[in-house]
């Protein structure tokens, strides 16, 4: 009876060990999919997914033939992820002692205090070259997987150019966004938006499927009208001239006459868009479109240009130009450098007389003066989707003095920029039509406003007839006769002016400008040129025409542009 | 009664056998459709990721091929070493325009 008695406890005992088991089973499943099921889901997911960042490429660049001007590739970036610091700074000696990374000795020191500072997030080097690269990976390896040299993938934006067309293109910061340039002005259209993609992955960390979180747009490309050839031989003919008359700087604009497209825009000194950040702004300042100077004499064109098409003045109409020196009140005389006694209003032109562009201007009067030098769209910016543009100094009319209508007439009492003096230059070439200049092509997937849509009639024909042929007296027999290309007409003006914001070390500072358009019987091609305090010879003749008629002769011959010859047998170029 | 009795449990494992195979063809089915899928999802993704190593490959190919073709670049290769040189003025050839021949 005993033995059966002690056989059922241990039965009962096993029974109830047994119970507290499935208790104890009962109990934990109850634990983890009931109580803690959400954080449970949390550490699953965790495990079986993950959110990768989608970092979206920022558009290409390209000039008007499809060169690239700028482009993003994948680059990796180095960072340490600072678990001990011994062994990070062992890692980051091994970089530093073979020499890979070009880094500066206060890089070198700022790293190794943060390594000792005991930061978990450090960059050693961002945007690496595949040589360098390649050269880390191998010291991540020898570190046989403990090491905690990580690489990040980040777009870097290149431009394969170099410093061809810099001003135009900007550049950009270190997380690629726009600085200056285009970069910055149409930042928000090529740069791309940001998305998500959720991968689903095996137990072996392998994908297996992808879902996409949040919208991801890739940066759209823009096409410009900048042909690189172009603007390489411009930039390259600006250079020397400003090398040769040891100038402050200059700018060039290179547009066709017809629509308005701007080939090429130059401004000296340069910058490499890569190096944009170590620049200085007075660098990387667009002069074409931001210099404001008195555009002296090459705004006689706009004066001359009213006075015929208000019939106020007739070309052949003659005007007293006072022997090279006229007394308008006490303080004011105005002078001409080559004093005439009359001249016609032609050969006002074609002399670059001041006394005689001021008397048709007084002829003019205030109010029609004011209404066409606005009419010719002074006072506004051109809009060429550029920042830093400027619009220039121009008064109202009830700010102007009583002598004002003297000085506006010959270029002074006003402060334009280069892009606005060649889009007055091109309503004559373009038949009497203001037309928009325009750097922008085409964005991808973007339809743009023709700026022929919105060109509007400013001058008549005859008027741009007899001013063509004035402008061509210029550079016939008058002073911009360096521009001179045998066989090729050219209609231009040149223009000499101090400088708006003097310099006390260099009162003599000036600024030699010409502007024109050629074949000036059928206009392709409208270029301004403006070379700032050049030393020795400073008049626009001898200093920015000869620079056009370089650039113009590169031009023809590039572009294929042979006028008709009324001699067949005469130079074709 | 016996041969009857036999009959209906022929039927019965009939069915069930039947029942099994379907059973098992559906199961098959399912699990090799979902194998499938799964493979494929594998195959999507390293296509995936091909296709944008390509992607990334062909950028880095076009701004080399830019770089090569940097205008700066190509001259100072043509001058220093093909050793071309920029004409002088009385290089220059003039072309005249053969009067018979725009005649014709």
């Amino acid at each position: 009876m005993k033995a059966i008695s002690n056989e059922r406890r241990r039965v009962v005992l096993l029974f109830a060990i047994f119970c507290l088991w499935v208790l104890f089973i009962g109990a934990s499943l109850v634990k983890v999919q009931v109580l803690d099921y959400s954080k449970n889901v949390l550490k699953v997911q965790a495990q079986s997914s993950r959110t990768i960042p989608l970092l979206p490429k920022r558009g290409t660049i390209y000039d008007c033939n499809g060169e690239i001007l700028a482009i993003s590739v994948k680059t990796q970036s180095v960072y340490l992820e600072n678990k001990l610091n011994e062994e990070s700074q062992e890692i980051f000696n091994t970089i530093t002692k073979g020499n890979i990374l070009s880094l500066t000795d206060n890089e070198k020191k700022s790293i190794s205090q943060r390594i000792s500072r005991g930061e978990k997030f450090i960059w050693v080097k961002r945007k690496l070259s595949d040589e360098e690269y390649e050269a880390l990976n191998k010291i991540k390896e020898s570190f046989k997987g403990q090491s905690s040299l990580e690489f990040l993938e980040e777009y870097k934006r290149v431009y394969p150019q170099k410093s061809l067309a810099s001003h135009i293109l900007g550049g950009v910061g270190i997380d690629e966004q726009g600085l200056c340039g285009l970069e910055y002005s149409v930042d928000s259209i090529i740069k791309g938006k940001e998305g998500k993609m959720k991968v689903e992955q095996d137990a072996r960390q392998k994908a297996f499927d992808i879902q996409y979180i949040g919208e991801h747009v890739e940066g759209k490309d823009v096409y410009l009208t900048i042909d690189s050839s172009v603007q390489f031989f411009v930039e390259k003919e600006l250079k020397n001239t400003i090398e040769k008359h040891n100038a402050k700087g200059g700018t060039v604009i290179v547009m066709d006459s017809r629509d308005g497209a701007i080939l090429a825009m130059a401004s000296y000194p340069d910058f490499s868009p890569d190096e944009v950040q170590n620049s200085a702004s007075k660098i990387t300042r667009n002069k074409a479109i931001s210099l404001i100077y008195h555009p002296g004499s090459t705004f006689k064109i706009i004066t001359v240009s009213t006075a015929l098409e208000t019939n106020v003045c007739y070309p052949q109409q003659i005007f007293d130009c006072e022997n090279g020196s006229f007394q308008v009140t006490r303080e004011l005389s105005i002078k001409d450098d080559h004093p005439h006694s009359q001249l016609t209003l032609e050969d006002i032109i074609v002399n670059s007389s001041n006394i005689g562009a001021a008397k048709i201007g007084a002829k003019l009067g205030e109010a029609t003066l004011d209404k066409w030098i606005r009419q010719f769209g002074f006072g506004e910016k051109v809009d060429l989707h550029l920042p830093e543009e400027e619009s220039g100094i121009y008064n109202q009319r009830k700010k102007w003095s009583g002598i004002s209508v003297y000085y506006l007439a010959h270029g002074y009492e006003i402060g334009v920029t280069p892009i606005q003096m060649i889009r007055a230059y091109n309503i004559i070439a373009s038949g009497g039509y203001i037309v928009h200049p325009y750097v922008i092509k085409e964005i991808q997937g973007e339809t743009l406003p023709s700026p022929l849509d919105e060109k509007k009639k400013i001058l008549s024909v005859g008027t741009v007839q007899r001013m063509t042929a004035i402008m061509m007296q210029v550079v016939e027999r008058g002073t911009g006769k360096n521009a001179k290309i045998e066989g090729i007409p050219i209609a231009a003006k040149t223009g000499t002016s101090k400088r708006i914001a003097r310099n006390k070390d260099n009162p003599r500072a000036y600024i030699s400008s010409f502007g024109g358009f050629f074949p000036a019987n059928n206009p392709r091609i409208t270029m301004f040129v403006v070379v700032e305090e050049p030393q020795g010879q400073y008049y626009g003749g001898d200093v920015a025409a000869p620079l056009f008629k370089t650039i113009a002769e590169k031009l023809m011959i590039y572009l294929g542009i042979f006028p008709e010859l009324e001699n067949k047998n005469d130079t074709r170029l | 009664m016996k041969r009857e009795n036999g009959t209906g449990t022929k039927k019965t494992g009939g069915i069930l056998v039947l029942t099994g195979i379907v059973s098992f063809i559906l199961i098959f089915t399912y699990l090799s459709l979902n194998l499938k899928n799964i493979d494929s999802g594998y195959e999507m993704q390293s296509l995936n990721k091909k296709q944008k190593t390509l992607l990334e490959e062909i950028d880095k190919l076009k701004s080399k091929k830019a770089n090569l073709l940097n205008l700066q670049r190509v001259e100072k290769e043509m001058v220093q070493q093909l050793g071309y040189q920029y004409p002088e003025v009385s290089q220059f050839i003039k072309v005249f325009e053969d009067s018979n021949e725009s005649n014709k």
